[in-house]
Formats: structure tokens, sequence, C-alpha cells
């Protein structure tokens, strides 16, 4: 077989690779930033440590599953429900403490935040400084075409669309849901209708760090991760904010999904060294051309 | 305003309290050095506090102008790489490098700026993030003029040691007087119009993209000249220092010296890298410590990092406006206890 004819084949099974890839990267960052624009929307707070919870709970996860023996798609729950805590306890310590002054206030405490999480997470860490939580299923993959595809992975993509569906079900269909509603319009308006404002915001960062928690448990099931890897998935899912437009959950599974599979793209036809740059680029030039964001209809 | 003028105005600053006091300071710090003789801390603990003070109060200046940027290491690193190459390369001497590299990355600055000048807090400070991440990747690409993972060594502009100091000094204490006039000039006035309420600001006639974007090229200029220091107080540079560790650094040191204040960063500077350079005293203590945290060897290096994170919260919880708002108290505090001991005096005379 000639060798020309051969490239094009290699290159369009990569790239298809690199597209599935991109879509399962896109739903963890989809979570992630489904909580983050959560927060966002109800509290108006940027929570640029939100990263971190991630990390914490893959951190979690791999100490449930290798510690605990549990499976580790039950010990999703598990982080789930320890992120949650911290998310209560960073809302009602640090952030509520500095609602209603300067804005820039809450990105100091994030950062400060940062420093602690990435830091005590150091102290914290098993000997081996970059862990993969071990899944049952590792090693077996369907064939799709010329490419594979995990178990792990598509299992990944299901969790992640069933955690949306609950989130959405919640939001729309129970009464804390209309409370966070209410208050994401107007704080003060719902205020008067009784709404008890300070339980609406600590259920809401509570159900964005779990959800940061879900999706960190995913990344530890599907990548290797250490105590940095928080700083970047944040400023991701920012990105994907911004490209989904504030406050709207389609956008951020649309946004998701485009940065991720522009990411894994631009990282497979770069051999992976333009992967971060592209992506802000991209992001940057979206930025400058539509303030608001793609789909997003009002800024902050 | 003829130089007669601008004399009195001196003397009249002189004249004050306050400004007497800020002269002591700097006396204070241009003789230090001449009596420690340890060349460890001359050269890198004080020569170090003073470039980040200025790096410090250029990331002051724009916030100063309501823009936080968490991607300032972009200007440093372009500062001291641009400003280094252009003295290999080129033959320029070391100290007119460092202007053009401080010039080089202010004209970095004015793009960046443009496209974010309209753009709020959070999104500025993404997209500043964002472009420190694609200039260390297109840093990263050029090993051959950028010299990789093992970077180069670079030029001084003067010897090394108390001239290095002197010269340092003499620089920065230039800039932050000229970021100093800033602040408190017309633009200065327009900067906090448009940090207080871009609207409003826009309304009384400020032309708000002017002047953001004037706060951006005056803040990267500086940073990028902070940036040449750095580069040649270190020896050599490389691609660590577009770390996101040191886009963070001058904001911390801002926020915890006190933000929007001429003070604010050159204290927390000094606050940051005493906690930086003399924290390592303290690990053989912390050693004890060691069998409770399974992650690492040596656990003073983290845990001075989660104590520097707590004290960050901490301050911007209970000290919202930084350490300098304690300055004025404890002016007060030394001028009662003056007015109480000529009180005690003339209580003397009057028992006589």
């Amino acid at each position: 077989m000639k060798l020309t004819s051969m490239i094009p084949l290699a290159i369009s099974s990569g790239l298809t690779q690199a597209l599935l890839f991109g879509v399962v990267n896109g739903c963890i960052y989809i979570l992630l930033a489904t909580g983050l624009n959560l927060i966002f929307g109800v509290m108006k707070l940027v929570n640029f440590a939100h990263g971190e919870l991630l990390m914490v709970g893959a951190f979690v996860a791999y100490q449930a599953t290798t510690i605990a023996g549990l499976n580790p798609y039950f010990s999703i729950l598990v982080s789930m429900a320890s992120v949650a805590l911290i998310g209560i306890a960073l809302e009602k310590f640090a952030f509520r403490r500095v609602r209603g002054t300067e804005k820039l206030n809450e990105i100091f405490i994030s950062l400060g935040l940062i420093y602690v999480f990435e830091n005590l997470a150091t102290l914290l860490w098993v000997e081996n400084y970059s862990i993969q939580i071990p899944s049952p299923l590792v090693g077996l993959s369907i064939p799709l075409g010329d490419v594979q595809l995990s178990y792990d992975r598509i299992l990944s993509i299901v969790i992640v669309i069933i955690i949306l569906v609950g989130l959405v079900l919640l939001t729309k269909k129970t009464k804390i849901g209309l409370a966070m509603r209410a208050t994401s319009q107007k704080s003060d308006a719902a205020m008067l209708m009784g709404i008890n404002i300070n339980k609406v915001y600590t259920f809401t960062f509570a159900v964005g760090a779990a959800l940061a928690g879900a999706a960190g448990a995913l990344y530890g099931i599907i990548l290797n991760f250490n105590p940095t890897i928080g700083a970047l998935p944040t400023i991701k899912a920012f990105a994907i904010i911004i490209l989904g437009g504030l406050g709207s959950i389609p956008g951020a599974v649309i946004g998701g999904l485009l940065y991720g599979i522009a990411e894994n793209v631009t990282g497979y036809l770069s051999n992976g060294t333009w992967q971060n740059a592209v992506a802000f680029a991209l992001l940057i030039v979206v930025l400058v051309i539509r303030p608001t964001g793609l789909f997003g209809e009002k800024g902050e | 305003m003829d130089f007669k003028a601008i004399w009195s105005q001196l003397i009249k600053y002189f004249r004050l309290r306050k400004y007497q006091y800020v002269i002591v300071a700097f006396v204070f710090v241009a003789v230090l050095p001449l009596f420690v003789g340890s060349e460890y801390l001359v050269g890198h603990v004080f020569t170090l506090m003073v470039i980040f003070a200025l790096y410090a109060s250029s990331w002051n200046l724009l916030a100063y102008s309501g823009q936080g940027s968490l991607g300032h290491a972009a200007f440093l690193g372009i500062g001291g790489f641009v400003s280094a190459l252009i003295s290999i390369r080129l033959g320029v001497p070391p100290v007119l490098g460092l202007f053009l590299g401080g010039l080089v990355s202010a004209g970095i600055g004015f793009l960046v700026g443009l496209a974010c000048v309209r753009l709020k807090a959070w999104f500025l400070a993404m997209v500043t993030f964002g472009f420190s991440v694609i200039i260390v990747t297109i840093f990263s690409q050029y090993d051959e003029i950028f010299g990789g993972m093992m970077g180069f060594a670079t030029p001084s502009f003067v010897p090394q040691g108390l001239a290095f100091y002197y010269g340092t000094l003499a620089i920065v204490a230039s800039s932050i007087i000229a970021i100093f006039w800033v602040m408190n000039s017309k633009w200065g006035l327009a900067f906090k119009a448009i940090r207080e309420n871009e609207t409003e600001a826009k309304m009384i006639g400020i032309n708000t993209a002017k002047y953001r974007l004037l706060a951006f090229v005056i803040s990267t200029f500086f940073a990028g000249l902070a940036g040449g220091l750095f580069a040649e107080s270190q020896l050599f540079i490389q691609n660590d220092i577009f770390s996101a560790e040191n886009s963070f650094l001058p904001l911390i040191m801002a926020v915890i010296g006190g933000l929007g204040t001429i003070e604010g960063p050159i204290i927390g500077s000094i606050v940051i890298v005493s906690i930086d350079s003399f924290a390592p005293l303290a690990y053989p203590f912390l050693q004890p410590l060691n069998p409770l945290f399974p992650g690492v060897t040596n656990v003073g290096p983290s845990l001075t990092f989660v104590g520097l994170g707590l004290f960050l919260i901490l301050v911007v919880i209970f000290l919202p406006k930084g350490i300098t708002s304690l300055l004025p108290k404890l002016y007060t505090y030394l001028r009662e206890g003056e007015t109480k001991n000529k009180q005690k005096d003339t209580d003397k005379v009057m028992e006589k």
C-alpha cells in the first residue's frame, strides 16, 4: 500500500478519537461549569477556587475507593456529599463575610482558598504524586468504527446526563428550586416574599460544590490527577460559562462540548503543545467580539 | 508650572509630618544595607522586596482603575525576556534594555487592554489569565531564542550586590513616585471614577475606554520594568517567570498591604518577601509534624503556603483596607504619646 493513502486514514481515526475524548472531557467541564454557573446565577458570586473542589472530590473518591474499598461509581456519591459539606463551610465562614462589599474581594478570598486547598492536599496526598482511581471496568472498551471508547468514558457521559437531569428537576420542580430562581432574579424581592436568602445561598453553594465533587470523581476515574489540577479547569469552566452565556444550563452544555472538542482537537493537531493556548485564544476572540458570550443575553 | 512653583510645592509637602515619615522611611531603606553585613540579605531579600514593591504597585495601579488582572506575570516575563535579549543580542546597555523591555511590555499591554476595554471584573480576570497561558505557550515553542526549560543568563546593569541594590532602589523609587503622581493627577481621578461606577463616569464625560487603556499601558510598562529588574537580580531567566504564582503575588501583596493606596503594595511586598525568605528558618521546628502528613517529606513549604492563603482570607475579611489602614492609628498613637509627653512637661513646669 502506498504511504500517501495511509496518512489521511490515520489522521481521520486520530481525529475521531480526539473528538470523542473531547466530548467526554467536555462532559466533566459541563458539570463544573454548571455548578459555577448556578452559584454565579443565584449568588452573583465568582468562586475562582471552584476547581479546587474538583480536586478535593477526586481525592475523596480515590480514598473512598482504595481505603474503604467502595466501587468507584458509588464513591462519586461519597465525594459529592463531602464536597458539599466543604462548600457549606466555605459559604458560611468565608464568602458570606464579604457579601455586599467590593466584587474584587470574592476573587481575593478564592485566591486564598486556592493556596489553602492546593497545599493542604499536597500535605495529605498519597505516596504516588499522580494517581488515578482504579476502576473495575479498566481495559474494557467498545469499538466505534476504527476507534475505541472505554466503558468508563461512556459511563461518565451517562452519569453527567443523569446529574444534569436531576439538577433541572431540582430547579424547576421543587420548592427550594423555586426559591433559588426567585433569588437569582431579584434577591431583595425574594427576601420580601419570605424566602430565607441565607438558606438559599448556602443550599446553592452546596449544590454547586456537589457538582464539582462529582466532576472530580469522574475526572479521577478517566484521567491522572495531582494536587495542582484544580486551577486550569476553573478557568476552563469560566470559559464555558462565557461561551454558553451566564445562567443557562443548555448554554453550558453546548459551551462545554464545544470547548472540550476544540481543546482536544487542537491538542491532537499540535501534539498537545497548543491545547490550552488555542482554547484560550478562542475564548478571548469570542469575548472581544461579544462581551456577553455566544449565547448570553445580558452581561453582568 | 515653573521650577520655583514646583520647589515651593515640594517644600510645602516636606513640612507636612506625613512626608517627613516618608523621608525617614526612605533614608532607613537606603542606609540599612550598609549596616547589614549579610550578602544574602541585601542581594536577595532586600533587592527582591524593592523589585516586588514596583511590581505590586503596577498591579495596584491597574486595580485603581477598577481592572483586576490575574495574568500580570505575562508582562513581568515579557519585560524580563525582552530586556535581557535586547542587551545580549543587540548589545544595548542593560540599563536601556530595562526600559525598552518595559516599553515592549506596555505595547503588548496596549493590545491586551484594547481587547479588554469592554469587559467587566471577572471576564477581565479570565482574559488576562488566559493571555498569560498563551504567552507561556508561545515562549516555550522557541527554545533557541528563549532558552527553553534551562533559560539563559542575564546581564546586570550594575554589578550585583550593594550596587545592584542601590541601582534598583533608584529606578523603583522614581517609578513609584511616578505612579504616585499618576494616581493623584487628573488621570488618577478618572481611574477612580471608573472604578466606582463606570456608567456614571461615562455620563459626566470621561472617555472611559481611553482611561482604562491608559491604566493598562502604564501598569504594564512598570510591570515590564520590574520584570527586567527581576530577571537581572536572579542572574538568569526561564519560562518559570510566567507561573501563575507570579501572577497572584502582586495581587496578594497589594491586598494585604492595602488596595488602592501608594504605600500598600510596598508594605505588602515587605511582608510577603519576608515570609518567603524567613519561613525556611522555621522548617526545622516543624519537623515533628512530618508523620502527620504522608504527602510530603518536608512539611515546611506547604504549611507556609497554607498559612499565606489563610492570612490573605483573614485580611480580606477582617482588615479589608489592608495593613496600611493600621498606620494612621499608629500615627495618631505616636502623636498622642508626644502630646502627652508635652503635657507632662508642662505639668512639671507648673508644679515647679
